[in-house]
């Protein structure tokens, strides 16, 4: 039951990929702590008496880096849910057909975002784009991003190419 | 050539089939999108925006609230927080005929405060209050079906997952939305168990009444959860206060949490990474939806559909309750085949304008809408919370949870009509906020 799985603290699937999950938990799980932290100084900050300047921006290059991460994991984890009404009901034949045109589907999501943003980051470029108050440069956080769609584009597509043969 | 609304039509039917074929929802979402985008204005200005939605989201501070609600979830699972609230519940009203489900109702409303999804809340809660409803003699169907309608309450618990995603898509404040919310989840869980005490009160076979707990054992099991429902207050309550804006109370949630697993002596790197690792996988997963949901939302905009549908609206002079009865109705039947997230972005897009050119508050939409969601998640033919309870008791025909639902879904019905006679009940909080 796919659908059902959009919710929080559902039981996770066994890890395939030890070390590469494990890589990109340190990553993610690093920019999602220095977004949480940042926040919540700035808080403590607000009600005890100080300031933490530009603590939106720290949280919001910390969140590309763990949502970019985040994406990337559930699609190395096969959690990208769906409704499986049909599908759970359907013969292996039709159901086969389904999972590849959902590989598919997922390939070519993934590969059209990375070519959008590869697009926009190319108008951008020679603006050398940073935040207002650390001045903290974005180039780097969209090509990340970039590059995290372009994994799991490639990724669906390899599982489709490796479910087509089959 | 084809006119937008047309494309809009196609394209709404084109994705409630490839929903229903099994295709991930978030990329069902963005390709209808991409694809209207491109027929509409350009292919290159369809990629423009689809790059520019799908940075701006993942680096967006006010979307920041979603994996930090997760990460506080994960963090508050990982202190042991599963059951506690059941228990707390079962020790003071579980003497009362039907008592034990009536705790499985208190149970999932404090458990669904933490984990802010109705299908974790049945899934915990029942795994814990089924066997022991079961030992005290309840009627199987009863129990199962007091467990299921429970659960729902999962969904509208602030800090709800689904009231996030709402607020994202519709643009409307988090904080109003979870202090909108805050009243229907108490009544809606008070419906609950006035129709337990009325079903035991008809037929007292279905619920006995178990044991006295003493109160050093109530006592012990309140000192149990304290530390869980402080958490949830001093987050839920600044945030409704204006202590802090969501994302800030998330921040703050997950510091404390992280407090909580010290406390309880369960701080370690082991715990805090299978945390980690299980908001980052589900929040990859809703992140693709959100991106793919904006997409759409963009696509429909672009189509003029939904001036049309307020147009259709005014010129039959329809009332807005009129109006808001066959959203109801048409959401309740889409409902039965497609689950609730799903719902929610399909229709948010096309009902939100309506509703606004009604001059219906988009707050009270977002309450309404989750609560429509809520009872999707218990009516025949898809009842996700039904089957996830049967997957834990096999030997209870889906027929019998079902058939007991029943009395459930007439409380819902109920309460939902209630809720759309007096949007106070939904608006009266925020307007206090805003004071």
């Amino acid at each position: 039951m796919s659908g059902a799985s959009t919710g929080i603290g559902d039981t996770p699937p066994p890890a395939k990929r030890g070390w590469v999950n494990a890589f990109l938990l340190g990553i993610g799980a690093t920019g999602m702590f220095v977004a949480m932290a940042s926040d919540a100084i700035a808080v403590l900050g607000r009600h005890v008496g100080f300031t933490l300047p530009g603590s939106i921006e720290v949280f919001q290059v910390a969140a590309v880096i763990a949502l970019s991460m985040a994406i990337l994991l559930a699609s190395l984890n096969d959690r990208h849910a769906a409704v499986d009404l049909v599908v759970g009901r359907a013969s292996a034949r039709t159901a086969r057909a389904l999972f590849l045109f959902g590989r598919l589907a997922l390939m070519l999501t993934f590969a059209l975002l990375c070519a959008g943003s590869i697009w926009v980051s190319a108008d951008l470029w020679s603006t050398h784009e940073m935040t207002e108050i650390l001045a903290i440069p974005l180039r780097p956080f969209r090509l990340f991003w970039i590059v995290c769609s372009g994994l799991a584009a490639i990724h669906f597509a390899r599982q489709f190419l490796k479910a087509a043969r089959q | 050539m084809i006119m937008p609304e047309a494309i809009g039509l196609i394209a709404f039917v084109l994705l409630l089939l490839i929903l229903l074929a099994g295709i991930p929802i978030g990329a069902s979402l963005a390709l209808v999108g991409i694809a209207g985008l491109s027929i509409i204005i350009s292919p290159e200005a369809a990629l423009i925006k689809t790059g520019a939605i799908a940075f701006d989201t993942v680096s967006r501070y006010e979307l920041g609230v979603l994996p930090l609600f997760m990460l506080m979830a994960q963090l508050c699972f990982a202190a042991g927080a599963s059951a506690d609230f059941f228990d707390m519940a079962a020790r003071m009203v579980g003497h009362r005929r039907g008592g034990l489900a009536m705790a499985s109702i208190g149970g999932s409303a404090g458990f669904g405060a933490i984990s802010g999804s109705s299908l974790a809340t049945v899934a915990t809660v029942s795994a814990v209050a089924l066997p022991e409803m079961r030992r005290q003699g309840y009627q199987p169907g009863f129990a199962a079906a007091s467990l299921a309608a429970g659960g729902t309450l999962g969904s509208l618990t602030p800090p709800s997952g689904a009231l996030i995603v709402y607020g994202i898509i519709a643009e409307q404040s988090i904080g109003k939305l979870f202090g909108a919310a805050v009243i229907p989840v108490v009544t809606q869980a008070l419906f609950y168990i006035a129709v337990i005490a009325i079903l035991c009160h008809w037929r007292p076979s279905l619920g006995p009444a178990g044991p006295r707990a003493t109160w050093r054992e109530r006592g012990v099991a309140i000192l149990h959860v304290a530390d869980l429902s402080l958490l949830i207050l001093f987050v839920v309550g600044g945030l409704i206060l204006g202590w802090f804006t969501p994302t800030e109370a998330a921040s703050v949630g997950c510091v404390g949490a992280l407090g909580i697993l010290a406390l309880r002596r369960r701080f370690s790197v082991a715990a805090i990474g299978k945390a980690m690792f299980e908001t980052l996988k589900t929040t990859g997963m809703i992140y693709l939806i959100v991106i793919g949901a904006l997409l759409f939302s963009t696509f429909v905009s672009v189509t003029g559909i939904t001036d049309g549908l307020v147009g259709l609206v005014h010129a039959t002079g329809a009332s807005p309750i009129l109006a808001v009865i066959v959203m109801a109705g048409i959401l309740l039947a889409l409902g039965s085949f497609l689950d609730g997230l799903a719902l929610m972005l399909l229709m948010t897009p096309i009902l939100l304008p309506v509703v606004i050119g009604l001059g219906l508050s988009p707050i009270w939409f977002g309450i309404f809408l989750v609560r429509t969601m809520e009872i999707g998640f218990i009516h025949p033919p898809l009842g996700f919370n039904v089957y996830v309870i049967q997957a834990g008791a096999r030997d209870i025909p889906l027929g019998t949870i079902f058939r007991g639902i029943i009395p459930f879904l007439i409380g819902d019905f109920l309460h939902l009509a209630l809720l759309i006679a007096f949007p106070a009940i939904a608006l009266w909080l925020p307007a206090m906020q805003a004071r």
